[in-house]
């Protein structure tokens, strides 16, 4: 019964790599008896096989090993154009009769094809052929990122499909691509202030069989619009901006330029819970208005007192621009 | 009764509209369970079709609930209701206000129109019977000019539903 193991840790010392398996074999051998009641055991091939079938992949491509030593694998992929990915591939108990499950950054997972005499290898060479078939969903979404103006998600994973495009004068359109159709017309909605709004509406409506599948998303989606899409804004902005945190209130980095907010138009986030479990930043100007609207607020002097929406800590703020 | 008037809404202020931009994204990305969120171009207002949780009262019903946001959200809550017909429950009026105290005084703008929609489901799923409030007929009839519960004075009693 235990003849395989020792065979296997006689195979290990050769590769410096191979220690990581032989640490899990050891884990896997202590953790045993500490436990009261110990789950259902795997036998001894189990882990042979599957170090085995690791060895077969490279172990330089086994980013973590978790469960009961190595039921929950994760593999370090590389596509084709050099994007990095994390396939986390699961051992059910009834493994190699029951199938592993997969999980990834992707907006859908292949369908895993498996019998009982499928290799682990396999698994990921059918997620490397999902990886060429996405490859055209990320061109279009890179792409859409690169020419128009992003407004959200500012650091998209792979597995996002939905865009909010700003069109200028605070009108936006949130786009959801077809992961499977990426040139296919998306789904649109548009956000923002009436009067402008109406008329991209009008056009999307009446334009958008027009929507070529073979011409460039972007050109399809400024054709069908009739608009001159906004550039994105210039790189040193945007590095900017992603130092800084949202609002908690508001939501957003910056306060919106508008003449209302007088010498805080624009302004980044200012302000931050002391709570070291919370740290929310917020506007001033937000804090203060949220502050100002609720009747459990204290005020002494030029200083509101009040508590975090989010912790309900006590937060302070300063009446500026009386 | 009719679904309610809707108040005179002024347009949103530019922060209210790029939160609930913001949120409405955060919606389409991963929407609560049990909650739909029915397309259109109106922000300010928000349909929401809810389906009673599997193993309460109200599995499988779907109701629909109306968000009216007000100019200054999320300094002050967004205006929440069911409409026509509103479920059979102990703290929901046949006109389909809902006493439920962060729809008005304890309010944050920690919330979104997330959280407040997994409370309803929760309240609805924790309730003991189908049934109105005892006071229901006579509040009704108080509201009959199209009156928004925003202004009515509450009385939260009641943590166990």
């Amino acid at each position: 019964m235990d003849s395989p193991v020792p065979a296997t840790l006689a195979r290990a010392p050769a590769r410096p790599q191979a220690r990581a398996g032989e640490e899990a074999c050891a884990d896997t051998r202590q953790d045993a008896p500490a436990e009261a009641e110990p789950p259902p055991r795997r036998p001894a091939a189990f882990y042979s096989s599957v170090f085995a079938q690791i060895e077969e992949i490279g172990w330089k491509q086994l980013v973590s090993a978790t469960g009961d030593g190595v039921s929950c694998l994760t593999f370090r992929v590389v596509d084709e154009p050099g994007r990095m990915h994390l396939l986390e591939i699961t051992l059910p108990m009834g493994y190699p009769e029951s199938p592993p499950s997969i999980s990834a950054d992707v907006p859908y997972l292949p369908k895993i094809h498996w019998s009982k005499n499928s290799r682990l290898k396999d698994v990921i060479c059918q997620f490397q052929a999902h990886l060429k078939i996405l490859q055209e969903f990320w061109n279009t979404m890179d792409e859409i990122d690169k020419v128009l103006w992003i407004v959200d998600p500012t650091k998209p994973s792979y597995a996002m499909s939905h865009r909010r495009i700003a069109l200028g004068d605070d009108c936006y359109i949130l786009l959801q691509v077809d992961a499977r159709k990426p040139n296919s017309l998306p789904e649109c909605r548009f956000l923002g202030t009436d009067g402008k709004l109406d008329q991209l509406i009008i056009n999307w409506r009446k334009n958008r069989k027009k929507w070529d599948t073979k011409k460039k998303f972007h050109e399809n989606l400024a054709a069908v619009l009739d608009f001159a899409l906004p550039s994105p804004p210039s790189v040193g902005d945007k590095a900017k901006d992603d130092e800084q945190a949202d609002c908690g209130i508001c939501y957003a980095k910056h306060l919106p330029v508008d003449d209302e907010l007088g010498a805080h138009s624009g302004c980044a986030t200012d302000y931050m819970c002391e709570n070291p479990s919370c740290s929310r930043a917020f506007h001033s100007v937000c804090l203060r208005d949220w502050l100002r609207s609720i009747t459990t607020t204290r005020q002494s002097f030029d200083v509101l007192f009040g508590n975090c929406p989010y912790c309900s800590d006590p937060v302070a703020v300063k009446i500026t621009g009386h | 009764m009719t679904s309610s008037s809707s108040p005179s809404r002024k347009a949103l202020s530019k922060i209210a509209c790029n939160r609930l931009q913001k949120e409405l994204a955060e919606w389409q990305l991963s929407p609560p369970a049990g909650f739909k969120h029915k397309v259109s171009d109106n922000l300010q207002r928000w349909v929401i079709e809810v389906t009673g949780a599997a193993g309460t009262l109200y599995a499988g019903e779907t109701y629909q609930l109306q968000v009216d946001f007000p100019e200054h959200y999320p300094m002050e809550a967004p205006q929440v209701i069911f409409l026509n017909p509103a479920p059979m429950h102990p703290h929901i009026y046949s006109n389909g206000h809902i006493c439920l105290d962060i729809l008005y005084d304890s309010w944050s703008p920690a919330m979104t129109v997330s959280s407040v929609c997994i409370s309803i489901l929760s309240m609805l799923s924790s309730s003991p019977a189908k049934q109105r409030p005892v006071d229901n007929d006579r509040y009704v009839r108080n509201c009959r000019n199209g009156r928004s519960p925003k202004e009515t004075r509450w009385w939260f009693h009641d943590d166990t539903v």
